[in-house]
């Protein structure tokens, strides 16, 4: 079956047999194997996208589920001008170590921030109780996302500053 | 996951069309949640034809009617959790949602997908259960209602006939706005199953437990209520320690069993407590005149 959607804000298609997740497609099939197959069984949360706007296991979600939304996914997130905050927190404070929960862990963070710019502590931890780490402890994690809000806040990030400043 | 065929429901009406005409061989997808996860880790074969019912537009939303509050099957966990109306009339469905899985899981998953996968565990269950909450079903000959507890077979098996679809949730509207509260107790916060989970609710404007009303999940094959707590609390003072004492009556209506999760004793102590916690949850929230006011 045919499936087009929009990943990264790039219009893209597919045709792929049924039984195919949204996960397989983007990684398989689009090549963007920043969303990582853990568990594949909705448990872990590597595979995390953002689907219209909500944070969402792409390993649960068939490719046809998919077709006409708007995806993001991890690649989707750095512009020319830089990495997101969140990447930029992450890698700077090691909030990370192994990676391979970080896509979804950052996606999950993204997808929060999206809807709530200053999330309390507890939000935060409610939010990421889908994506398992087996190596920070998630403090710094944690740390992060604070960090993340308040530079999404201001006009200083690089990211989101404007053209002209390069 | 093992090849299956695909063919996407328009609306409700569609969905029970494309059940009949596939018989057997058809499984209804919703939010997929539990339905994807089991096909991947499944030895039996994987059904003939995937009928989607996730773009219905009509098995969505949540709002007033003439017959109560009704919940399309299609609400997602998280739609619940955000709804203002819910909030406002049965913040207890809230917290029954908000525990559900974990924030991924929830924008995906279901209200009906958690009914008819029909676990004993789940988290929708005790609260509906305890506002007498009706169901509708569409099959080729029409619609139905039945009482939620009519849908309940047992683990995983519903009352659901050939090319039926559970399409939306009614709290009849003489239990819309009635106090009441949900507790769940798993073995983490976040994205665990309940050892068990209870919701209790009752008018108590007058200072006594008006129209009781207590059901348990995990304890039993279906999700249950515990009619000789509710009979023995009902027009009693308001006191903790008739909430403990319900408690510890719903105790020997449930039948747990032991499992890797936890002993069939604990569940039983577990039952007491919570049934106690989600009385006093749902105390918290009586308002003088209330039953009035939503009548």
């Amino acid at each position: 079956m045919n499936v087009t959607l929009t990943v990264n804000g790039e219009l893209r298609s597919a045709s792929v047999p049924p039984e195919t997740t949204l996960l397989v497609l983007l990684r398989e099939h689009f090549m963007l194997t920043g969303a990582k197959t853990g568990c594949d069984i909705g448990d872990c949360g590597a595979c995390t996208v953002i689907v219209d706007g909500k944070a969402v296991n792409a390993c649960l979600m068939l490719a046809a589920q998919a077709d006409g939304r708007t995806v993001v996914t991890i690649e989707g997130l750095a512009t020319r001008e830089g990495l997101h905050p969140l990447q930029q927190v992450f890698e700077e404070t090691g909030a990370l170590q192994c990676g391979f929960c970080g896509p979804g862990v950052i996606m999950t963070a993204k997808a929060l921030l999206d809807e709530n710019p200053s999330p309390s502590t507890q939000e935060i931890r409610t939010a990421l109780a889908g994506n398992l780490c087996r190596c920070t402890g998630y403090v710094k994690m944690i740390d992060g996302v604070h960090e993340a809000a308040k530079m999404l806040q201001s006009t200083e990030t690089p990211a989101l500053a404007a053209p002209q400043q390069r | 996951m093992k090849p299956f065929g695909y063919v996407a429901a328009k609306d409700s009406g569609h969905a029970v069309a494309l059940l009949a005409e596939y018989g057997k061989g058809a499984k209804v997808l919703a939010g997929g949640t539990d339905l994807l996860a089991d096909l991947k880790n499944s030895p039996h074969p994987p059904p003939d034809v995937m009928v989607d019912i996730s773009r219905a537009a009509d098995l969505k939303g949540i709002a007033l009617t003439d017959a109560g509050l009704r919940i399309g099957a299609l609400t997602t966990h998280t739609e619940i959790v955000d709804s203002p109306l819910i909030a406002d009339t049965l913040p207890a469905l809230a917290e029954a949602a908000v525990v559900i899985g974990a924030v991924q899981t929830r924008n995906l998953g279901t209200i009906g997908g958690n009914l008819m996968t029909c676990v004993p565990s789940m988290d929708s269950g005790p609260t509906l259960l305890a506002l007498d909450a009706q169901v509708t079903i569409l099959g080729p000959s029409g619609r139905r209602t039945i009482p939620l507890s009519e849908l309940f077979v047992g683990p995983r098996r519903t009352s659901l006939g050939f090319a039926e679809l559970l399409v939306e949730i009614v709290i009849p509207k003489k239990n819309v706005g009635k106090p009441s509260a949900f507790q769940k107790f798993g073995l983490r916060k976040g994205q665990a199953l309940a050892l068990v989970n209870a919701a209790a609710g009752f008018w108590g404007g007058d200072g006594v437990f008006a129209e009781p009303a207590i059901a348990l999940g995990a304890v039993a094959p279906t999700v249950i209520r515990a009619p000789k707590a509710e009979a023995w609390l009902a027009g009693r003072p308001i006191s903790e320690e008739a909430m403990a004492e319900a408690g510890r009556i719903a105790a020997t209506e449930a039948k747990p069993i032991t499992d890797f999760r936890a002993s069939a004793e604990y569940r039983l102590d577990l039952i007491a407590v919570l049934v106690k916690r989600a009385l006093a949850g749902a105390h918290a929230r009586v308002t003088p005149n209330q039953k009035d006011l939503a009548s």
